[in-house]
């Protein structure tokens, strides 16, 4: 049996999938990428392999993908991660429907990706100037706020009244803003709310860029925050799809790339 | 190719440079760069690319002096007609700068959030680091930001004479007003040098350029075959030299440029790869060093095989439409093409603009565009709606991208560029 890899090296966490040559999912790791981008990315794929009892042989071909690709120089091929988004989303809801639109927050930007019908991306939209709207931004409003950021979800279920509204364009500003909230004595849940709020507008903006189509999947570490998934489908005014597993859906898409490239290539070699 | 080391070994360990000494080592390596990216990063350039490499290393690194003999007339924008400033034996030098360090310089001088290019403008002019220092600056009231400029530049001790442009271009008034304009612009050059405008020049000077637009069309005609002889980022650097070269030294390695060029068409050389997309450039220029966005494009598996820019294009597409060649007449022209052909957003309406970006998208059989916009430049900026939904219209897949001097954001930048560029492969692929 030939198995294929997609690694997702990003700002944040290594994604590491794998897929059979039906493309169907055999195995995934995460873990965090620190500053040795190349090593903890060979580290957790053999832990991977480890668990899943392969070898490195059983890899018929890896696409890396997420900023650190090109660091990973035994990839056969590397995509940006739009492409393998786009591939990861279509192949992760297709029990779903079909996907028109991707958002993704990941931990240095975020995204909107817009797809046609066959599941090609048209247009996409970016947000990489500023942490702002993006997964660091959550991490420092837990860090400021002194709670982990898996907490972050169900505090904001409890907050009571209107969400507080987070103005400021910066996250370093955005910080203290939060700072003069917690010296007007808001309560930490009305703080998160007001936090999730605000990336859901810098998000909705973003997507309104490429356009606001039926079949809404959003990925990537925040989507596991119910908080903010709640206000994100409350400014979108639409239901969206979170799949099983957010965190994986890019280097899912580059290993089912890597099954379809596996397959051009060997075909273009015996014709 | 020198290294890096070889330029920098004038500086003793240790010793405290002066702001000059090291704004010009951070030019340096900005330069050298770039030149050894074009030169090794691609497939092997074309040999008469040698000219324009040693150019710009020479000018922008061992700041060497090409028209001390001439009187230097600096231009801040593309619309003040070149062939009026030879007729009368001196040489234009246009004073839009690309480098990093510059804009750093500028950006103590103008709003931080000011056009990148406008700030390395006036940041050059402001640090007195010239290869050729201009004598006099005309500076054409186009946008905002380079008609403020006139005024930051003035206070360095530049003599910079406004030459009023219309942001108007389809009225008759504006016709007649850039009319009157260049009429006063020519006299009073003729007045400053002591020279007069005679027709003979003018109308040599005017069938030099047009000669020099002649072979940049030849240029362009090879880029519009299969395969591209030659990258766009080479090209932009060839437009580039005609700001400051001396023009017949121009002239002529464009002229071997076009020969060697014609020859590997014919041998069916191509630059890029064999399925890599064809790009149309356009938006803020790309001025040397500041190949940022080129250089991205073509290292991601692409060719840039058009552009409309101010910097290329723009500057060699149009010709003059004389009426009768007598001086008055020949100077109307001028005022005429540099006026009625220029596509820059300061405009009210632009729609010429996406004519010609559609234009060059069917003739240069290209797969997409890219727009840049410098962060700060504001016209640009606004333009970006009108032109993504006009090619929306026509079918032509575009990218609007922005960016500025700095070399940071690289990482960014390529993921959209790479992302643009795979949704072009894979459209591509399916239409085989």
């Amino acid at each position: 049996m030939k198995y294929f890899a997609g690694i997702d090296i990003g700002s944040t966490a290594i994604k590491i999938t794998i897929v059979d040559a039906d493309k169907k999912l055999v195995g995934s790791k995460t873990s965090g990428s620190g500053s040795m981008f190349y090593k903890y990315a060979h580290e957790t794929l053999d832990t991977l392999l480890a668990e899943l009892s392969l070898t490195r042989d059983a890899i018929a071909y890896t696409v890396a993908t997420g900023y650190g690709r090109k660091i990973f120089k035994e990839a056969d091929e590397n995509i940006s991660e739009i492409t393998a988004n786009a591939i990861g989303a279509v192949a992760a809801a297709r029990e779903f429907g079909s996907i028109k639109t991707i958002i993704n927050i990941g931990g240095q930007d975020s995204k909107a990706i817009s797809l046609d019908d066959e599941g090609n991306v048209v247009n996409f939209a970016m947000n990489d100037r500023c942490a702002a709207g993006t997964g660091k931004f959550l991490d420092a409003c837990a860090m400021n706020l002194e709670i982990s950021v898996e907490e972050l979800g169900e505090k904001h279920f409890s907050a009571t009244g209107t969400p507080l509204s987070i103005n400021s364009t910066c996250a370093v500003f955005a910080e203290s803003e939060i700072i003069g909230l917690l010296g007007n004595s808001h309560s930490v849940e009305d703080i998160v709310c007001g936090v999730h709020y605000s990336i859901a507008k810098r998000i909705v903006k973003l997507v309104k860029r490429v356009g606001v189509k039926e079949g809404i999947y959003f990925d990537g570490g925040p989507a596991l925050n119910q908080g903010l998934v709640h206000a994100i489908e409350n400014e979108l005014g639409k239901k969206i799809f979170i799949p099983p597993y957010p965190q994986i859906t890019t280097s899912l898409g580059a290993a089912i790339m890597g099954v379809d490239s596996y397959a051009y290539q060997n075909l273009e070699n015996i014709s | 190719m020198p290294d890096k080391e070889e330029i920098m070994s004038k500086i003793e360990p240790h010793a405290i440079e002066t702001p000059a000494q090291r704004q010009n080592r951070h030019k340096a390596t900005e330069a050298i760069t770039v030149l050894n990216t074009l030169k090794e990063s691609f497939k092997k350039p074309p040999e008469a690319m040698q000219y324009f490499y040693d150019l710009f290393l020479e000018v922008y690194c061992r700041q060497k002096s090409l028209h001390s003999d001439k009187t230097k007339v600096g231009t801040m924008c593309i619309q003040i007609p070149s062939e009026i400033i030879y007729a009368l034996d001196c040489v234009p030098i246009r004073l839009c700068n690309g480098f990093y360090t510059d804009d750093e310089i500028g950006s103590d001088l103008l709003p931080q959030k000011a056009c990148p290019l406008v700030k390395a403008s006036v940041g050059h002019l402001a640090s007195k680091n010239f290869s050729d220092k201009p004598d006099m600056i005309y500076s054409p009231t186009t946008c905002d930001q380079k008609t403020k400029a006139g005024s930051t530049i003035e206070s360095f001790g530049y003599e910079v004479v406004d030459v009023d442009f219309p942001r108007t271009k389809e009225s008759e008034i504006s016709r007649e007003f850039f009319r009157r304009s260049i009429r006063n612009f020519s006299a009073d050059l003729s007045r400053k040098t002591g020279n007069k405008l005679s027709a003979k020049k003018l109308k040599a000077s005017i069938s030099k350029i047009g000669y020099a637009q002649t072979l940049y069309h030849k240029l362009s005609e090879l880029r519009k075959n299969k395969n591209v002889p030659i990258l766009g980022s080479d090209m932009f650097l060839v437009t580039n030299a005609f700001f400051f070269d001396k023009i017949d030294h121009w002239i002529e390695a464009c002229e071997k440029l076009v020969a060697e060029l014609q020859t590997k068409a014919q041998e069916g050389f191509h630059a890029a790869g064999k399925v890599s997309p064809r790009i149309v450039y356009t938006g803020s220029p790309p001025i040397f060093p500041n190949y940022k966005i080129p250089l991205i494009i073509e290292s991601s598996d692409a060719i840039i095989v058009a552009d409309e820019t101010c910097s290329s294009n723009r500057m060699f597409n149009d010709r003059v439409a004389v009426d009768e060649w007598f001086v008055n007449d020949m100077v109307d022209s001028l005022a005429d093409k540099y006026l009625k052909a220029c596509t820059c957003p300061v405009f009210s309406k632009n729609d010429d603009r996406i004519r010609r970006i559609v234009e060059l998208v069917r003739s240069h059989n290209a797969d997409g565009v890219i727009y840049q916009a410098f962060a700060g430049c504001t016209v640009y900026e606004l333009e970006q709606r009108s032109v993504l939904a006009a090619m929306e219209r026509e079918g032509i897949s575009i990218l609007y991208l922005e960016s500025d001097y700095s070399p940071s954001q690289q990482g960014q930048l390529s993921t959209r560029v790479e992302a643009f560029i795979e949704s072009l492969k894979i459209k591509n692929r399916k239409k085989t």
